[in-house]
């Protein structure tokens, strides 16, 4: 299971513009990217435990959460 | 580093156990118990915390706690150690705040040294900030890092659950410049159902704190098919403006979390309808993050309605007043400027 890493900041994927043409939540945005240090996926939703299931799918060794407030 | 217990404070002898007063549950212990918070223990004849710790120690704004009418644009180094006093079924913390509750949270705070987080906080004329999980639970190191800012400018400010005993709120007010407290609802049995605890006390608490000098202000997150609609928004927006109209009122949007996952997100159109209910029941000042755009975020004169204080998301965008009035007809917005 991948350990929860709670970070100071995690850019959005999804825009405040979007969230009237999605009214039941459905949107996932991903962003993959490849670098000298591996893959990093950057995930954004509407649904968190959506987006936490399509992650913990990939196996990573950790997953990088904003917290709120 | 596993978890280290420091001496507690708020407690009394009772009936030949040692009651914790930090919160309304009122634990009394006997030897070797714990708390239902965690993270407060009974050893021998000593209360104990282990929350002179922190899992994080993040930089972001005041304006995420969100404290809109307090020090606009202050940079916030931000302390948690795991626990709640709640169990929220939506907390999107859950993985910090459930500790205690839930096996899989684990301990992974270490020990704060306040000297140092107020010397840092004070380099960045910032202000230290205890959120994400309950930072009543952790009074102990917010009267440490007060003491410790005081001499240097630097304010301590919490987001919390409200969820404080008398005694408690005395202390707080003692240490903490401001605080942004959730009121979720006022309905007995939906308060319940939520987090495990009585609505009164959070009512009582952000009074408490006021009557003392502590900046507040307000957050209620609407969930939908709980807390979204009027039946719930109302009695709240009644219940502030009676206290004070000018109590910043800060709406949220709900997002499906933890083990509340059956519904949408908060539709755009319920946050403007709240809006609404806040100004129609007095409250001068209701705000929404991100889903009504900029305007959701301005401060507007009371008076004039000219925009004072304009954000981007989670930052200052202008602050246009001049020692806290407006700028047009000299009207004086409510805050610590």
């Amino acid at each position: 299971m991948a350990e929860y890493r709670m970070v100071e900041h995690i850019p959005d994927l999804i825009q405040p513009e979007e969230y009237e043409r999605h009214p039941e939540g459905r949107l996932v945005r991903i962003s993959i990217s490849v670098d000298g240090g591996g893959v990093q996926v950057l995930g954004d939703a509407f649904r968190p435990e959506v987006l936490e299931r399509l992650l913990e799918t990939l196996g990573p060794d950790a997953i990088e959460q904003m917290l709120c407030g | 580093m596993g978890m280290q217990w420091t001496p507690a404070v708020l407690q009394r002898r009772r009936h030949g156990r040692v009651q914790c007063l930090l919160c309304p549950f009122r634990c009394a212990l006997e030897d070797g118990e714990t708390g239902l918070c965690g993270v407060r223990r009974r050893t021998g004849d000593r209360l104990e915390t282990a929350t002179f710790a922190s899992s994080v120690r993040h930089w972001d704004t005041v304006e995420r706690k969100p404290l809109y009418h307090y020090r606009p644009g202050t940079p916030c180094l931000t302390l948690a150690a795991p626990g709640c006093t709640f169990a929220c079924d939506y907390c999107i913390n859950h993985r910090m705040s459930q500790y205690g509750r839930e096996d899989s949270v684990r301990w992974d705070a270490e020990p704060v040294d306040a000297e140092e987080v107020a010397g840092e906080a004070a380099a960045r004329s910032g202000c230290v900030a205890i959120s994400y999980t309950e930072p009543s639970l952790a009074i102990e190191l917010t009267a440490a890092l007060a003491e410790s800012g005081r001499p240097l400018g630097v304010d301590v400010v919490w987001k919390s659950n409200g969820f404080l005993t008398a005694e408690a709120v005395d202390l707080a007010a003692r240490h903490v410049a401001a605080v942004n407290v959730d009121v979720k609802t006022l309905d007995e049995r939906d308060h319940r159902d939520l987090t495990g605890a009585r609505p009164g006390p959070v009512l009582d608490a952000l009074t408490g704190l006021r009557e003392r000098g502590v900046w507040v202000e307000v957050s209620t997150p609407l969930i939908p098919g709980l807390t979204a609609g009027p039946g719930t928004l109302r009695p709240i927006a009644r219940a502030l403006a009676a206290l004070d109209p000018a109590i910043p009122w800060h709406l949220v949007r709900a997002t499906p979390a933890h083990r509340r996952t059956g519904h949408a997100p908060t539709p755009v159109a319920d946050l403007a309808a709240g809006v609404r209910i806040g100004r129609e029941e007095g409250l001068r000042h209701v705000y929404v993050e991100r889903a009504l755009g900029a305007v959701g975020r301005a401060t507007r004169c009371p008076r004039c309605r000219t925009t004072v204080v304009a954000r981007d998301i989670w930052a200052l965008g202008e602050n246009a007043l001049e020692d806290g009035r407006c700028p047009r007809c000299g009207t004086a917005v409510e805050g610590r400027w």
